[in-house]
């Protein structure tokens, strides 16, 4: 086990991210919020010095990042720089945040969550504001490059079907090139997408500083808004429209869109076999529950209650987390409906969560597969997906990653319970923080802020755990990882 | 698919069971309840049915082929089931609809225990004795059917290797030696039940009471001749009497049969699945005493321990009995007891769930996957009882796992939808494709309250859970009926 890689690594990330406390900077200096300055001030030098020590200490490192490295690397990158996300909302004595509180409100920014803990969002310091926004952004950023160019790698839950170069989806190789290539090619995505939305939002009617924050929010899937009521603030349909949108843009895997964006070709998103499912399946659902909601609900136009439906679906599905009313109040089963949809979540390779819209095609098929083999027991076609072969050892990693994220979660809801949550509102927890979604049914509706300490700590690690996709951080607990 | 063949098997099956109209009818002229004309008249009815099916085909000699086999096992709990209706709608000591009527008698024979009556303590005598009788023979269909029939099938990895199974080999073909396993089988399965009724008598039990509870704990169905179950006795002996058979009925009955047939009783101990079993048992029983011990719940420890092992025994082996109200207990324990008939008794005796040697695979197919994300081009093979676990076993689990997972997500969303609040709808979905019984919110004692369409609903899943799933999936696919 090569510690000094992982630490040096770490170190890199930490000064990486250090720059990062200071744009709130710009944003307090603009708003005359000269309170504020101290807060990042104090946490940009700790993360900039932590991080400038651990790269010292092992700047001597040498050698390749292995498996074992892998793991614990990204581990630690999420864990570490949770902690250091944490810093500035702890420094800020007008939030009145005790430390979990404030660690579960930077996991839930930084992994793409969107769960607040925080009341009276609307009068909050903008430079606050900013900070929670950028966290969601850096954060889903670094999800899609690490989930292309890691986890296919390291083998997690069936990601080794995305082998091949993310950059040319058309060769298989089994190298991969260096992550850096695969972050400085997403980075343009990235920025395009996140521009374009800042630009729609404030064509459709948000003030500049609202329309950039939820920008940075939108395409990252995370979910955090600017305002308690999140974007039922602004009654627009226009907004609305612009959000699903870029919700799905945010779903949708960013190697796709490169490809798309270099062939300047639409029509890949069609062509890609996981992102034409997340497509239709976008759709059918809408479909469903718009048609559902409109038996209920006679009296409302059938304009306004599909834009719901479809705006629900969307954000629930790419796990973004967004709201315009409380989906919670949703008649008979589309409440639950719509957790089961957030947990198939979006797809590989985009910032969003769950556990992946291949996964449950992949399980789909292969189940299918498994009925056919009862009837004709010698037929051993294997499952393709995408255009590809999932080989054994494909399937029964999904395999694996279900059943594991099965029995998390109940282990989870148990622990939810525990704490005091009751059963609804348990359920729902777990879908809101383990999918990276954000808002849950019951307590957890609008917020996590009125829930005891202990279903906090639940929370955080059921967020971290979602987000390292469960088997990076279970392979850390075995034995086998730590014997030479 | 020898369809002449099938119908051939199902007259006699439909004839057999139209005589076991008969001991009610008994029951009922012992008790003078008046219900004797319905239970005559089903029996009639039934006996008639079964002929005309088997007569045109009794020259029918060929073989049954695995296909076949499927199909009988499924059509034995469909149509048997509400066949089993039949007396319930008929009498005159309680007026059934025609859906309440088909629950009650599927809940019965598919030993799930779920029951839409109250106000079970003035029932006839013969109706509550008709209950068990249903329970106690799903139990053997159980025991018999699935044990001789479902491993050729191979559903959900049931093929495993044992030592000596008993049951015909793996051929395409049921062979002879099916009936001679089924006699030894069934007379296990006799034994027990009689021993089950003898002790409950010793601890207290009126006659009537110890042999319809003997009925519903061997065949680990849950149904009782009393509202409260259990609970009306208040007696520890009569607990732990019910404690030590629903252990028993919920272990591999190929164990009982080499304990019987070759005298192997350490049998039991070899057996993973059996360890795994009772250590999972103790283990639910353990932490449920010491969290109702924590939270205060009972007056005192002896209480919380006799409640808390009694609970854990009857819900994680599927029963359904209730000796007091587990849905009011404090914290997760209700929703843990829940989970936990998930995980259900021991393959190939009368219990539900997924049965426990599915979930001993699942885990070491766990730790496999974990090996080899450090090790991605060794190959590792599954171990279990110290033999490598076929690849094809290997992956009928983890499909079978993942089907009944997605079933379960798919019948809560439909019983949403069909009016049942989330709270019940998971308990009551879960309740009854595990084949446990009794749920949690508005199913805790009985399903009346249940929308008519949600019952049906519940009613497959009861068939999906005792079928194993796939036996009924099976069904729907073409491949299936073509040659």
């Amino acid at each position: 086990m090569n510690f000094a890689i992982v630490l040096r690594r770490l170190g890199l990330s930490l000064l990486g991210f250090a720059p990062f406390m200071l744009t709130p900077l710009v944003v307090a200096a603009l708003h005359g919020e000269v309170r504020l300055f101290r807060p990042f001030i104090d946490a940009g030098a700790i993360v900039a010095l932590a991080g400038l020590l651990a790269w010292f200490a092992a700047r001597k490192a040498a050698g390749a990042m292995r498996l074992r490295e892998g793991f614990l690397f990204i581990t630690l990158f999420w864990c570490v720089l949770s902690l250091a996300a944490t810093l500035p909302l702890l420094f800020t004595g007008a939030l009145h945040l005790p430390f979990v509180s404030a660690f579960f409100e930077a996991v839930s920014g930084l992994t793409g969550t969107g769960a607040t803990v925080i009341t009276g969002l609307d009068a909050l310091p903008r430079a606050i504001l900013w900070y929670r926004a950028q966290l969601q952004w850096l954060g889903g950023f670094a999800v899609a490059v690490i989930a292309l160019a890691a986890l296919p790698v390291l083998n997690v839950g069936g990601m080794q079907l995305y082998r091949g170069d993310p950059l040319n989806p058309t060769r298989q190789d089994r190298i991969l090139p260096r992550a850096r290539d695969i972050a400085r090619a997403f980075i343009i995505v990235y920025l395009l997408l996140t521009m374009a939305c800042a630009s729609a939002y404030w064509f459709a009617g948000m003030q500049p500083f609202d329309a950039i924050a939820h920008a940075l929010t939108t395409v990252s899937t995370g979910g955090f808004s600017t305002h308690d009521s999140n974007l039922a603030w602004f009654q627009n349909d226009a907004v609305e429209m612009v959000a699903i949108f870029f919700m799905l843009a945010g779903g949708i895997s960013f190697a796709v869109h490169l490809f798309a964006l270099r062939r300047l070709d639409p029509g890949i998103y069609w062509k890609h076999a996981e992102t034409r499912l997340f497509i239709v399946l976008v759709l059918w659902m809408s479909l469903l529950a718009a048609a559902y909601l409109l038996s209920h609900h006679h009296t409302a136009s059938v304009f306004d209650v599909t834009l719901n439906a479809v705006f629900q679906v969307v954000s629930i599905m790419t796990t973004s987390g967004f709201r315009t009313e409380h989906y919670a109040d949703w008649p008979g089963f589309l409440p639950v409906l719509l957790i089961f949809i957030g947990i198939m979540g979006a797809c590989a390779g985009s910032a969003g969560g769950g556990m992946k819209v291949f996964r449950v095609a992949l399980v789909w098929l292969q189940g299918l597969r498994e009925l056919r083999l009862l009837v004709h027991p010698a037929s051993e076609a294997p499952v393709k997906f995408a255009g590809r072969l999932a080989n054994a050892s494909v399937v029964e990693a999904v395999w694996g990653f279900f059943a594991a994220y099965t029995l998390l979660y109940t282990l989870l809801m148990l622990l939810f319970m525990s704490s005091g949550l009751d059963q609804v509102s348990a359920f729902s927890a777990v879908a809101a923080t383990l999918n990276n979604l954000g808002p849950g049914l019951g307590e957890v509706a609008s917020n996590f802020a009125a829930v005891p300490v202990a279903a906090k700590w639940v929370g955080i690690i059921a967020m971290i755990l979602g987000r390292v996709e469960i088997f990076v951080v279970a392979v850390l607990f075995t034995a086998e990882f730590w014997r030479h | 698919m020898n369809f002449a063949a099938v119908q051939r098997v199902f007259g006699v099956l439909l004839m057999a069971f139209s005589l076991t109209m008969l001991p009610p009818a008994a029951v009922s002229l012992l008790y003078r309840d008046g219900e004797a004309t319905s239970f005559l008249a089903s029996f009639l009815l039934l006996a008639i049915g079964g002929v005309a099916l088997w007569w045109p085909v009794h020259r029918e000699h060929r073989d049954l082929r695995r296909r076949d086999g499927a199909l009988i096992v499924a059509l034995f709990w469909i149509v048997l089931g509400l066949a089993g209706a039949l007396p319930l709608l008929l009498n005159e000591g309680i007026e059934m609809s025609f859906t309440d009527a088909a629950f009650e008698a599927v809940s019965g024979l598919t030993t799930t225990g779920a029951t839409v009556i109250i106000g079970l303590d003035t029932l006839p005598r013969s109706i509550l004795y008709y209950r068990h009788q249903l329970q106690w023979l799903g139990g053997m269909g159980i025991v018999v059917l699935a044990v001789a029939v479902l491993p050729l099938l191979g559903v959900g990895g049931m093929q495993l290797y044992r030592a000596e199974t008993p049951g015909p080999s793996k051929d395409t073909k049921l062979t002879p030696r099916l009936a001679e396993t089924a006699k030894t089988l069934w007379v296990i399965y006799a034994a027990l039940t009689v021993a089950c009724i003898v002790a409950y008598r010793l601890a207290g039990m009126h006659w009537f009471d110890a042999i319809g509870h003997g009925f519903s704990t061997i065949s680990i169905g849950g149904f009782s001749t009393h509202d409260l179950n259990i609970g009306y006795f208040d007696d520890v002996l009569i607990e732990m009497v019910a404690v030590a058979f629903m252990f028993i009925g919920g272990i591999n009955f190929a164990l009982h049969f080499q304990a019987m047939r070759h005298g192997r009783v350490m049998a039991y101990w070899q057996d993973p699945e059996f360890r795994a079993y009772l250590f999972g048992l103790i283990a639910l029983a353990s932490f449920v005493s010491l969290y109702l011990l924590a939270r205060d719940y009972y007056a005192d420890v002896g209480t919380s321990v006799r409640q808390a092992v009694f609970h854990a025994v009857a819900i994680m082996t599927t029963s359904g009995f209730a000796s007091d109200d587990y849905a009011a207990w404090p914290g997760m324990l209700p929703v843990l007891l829940m989970l936990s008939s998930f995980i259900g008794a021991c393959a190939y005796s009368t219990g539900g769930g997924m049965k426990v040697i599915r979930w001993l695979l699942l885990a070491r197919q766990g730790a496999r996957e974990l090996k080899r994300l450090l090790h991605p081009h060794a190959q590792f093979a599954t171990r279990m009882g110290g033999r490598a676990v076929p690849e094809k076993i290997v992956r009928a689990v983890w499909g079978f796992f993942s089907v009944y997972v997605m079933v379960f997500a798919l019948l809560m969303i439909l019983t949403m939808a069909l009016g049942l609040d989330q709270v019940t709808a998971f308990s009551a979905v879960a309740a009854c494709l595990n084949n446990l019984g009794p749920g949690l919110g508005e199913v805790t004692s009985n399903y009346a309250t249940v929308p008519a369409a949600a019952k049906w609903v519940l009613m497959t899943a009861m068939l999906l859970g005792r079928l194993e799933i796939f036996t009924l999936l099976i069904l729907f696919t073409p491949a299936f009926w073509r040659k």
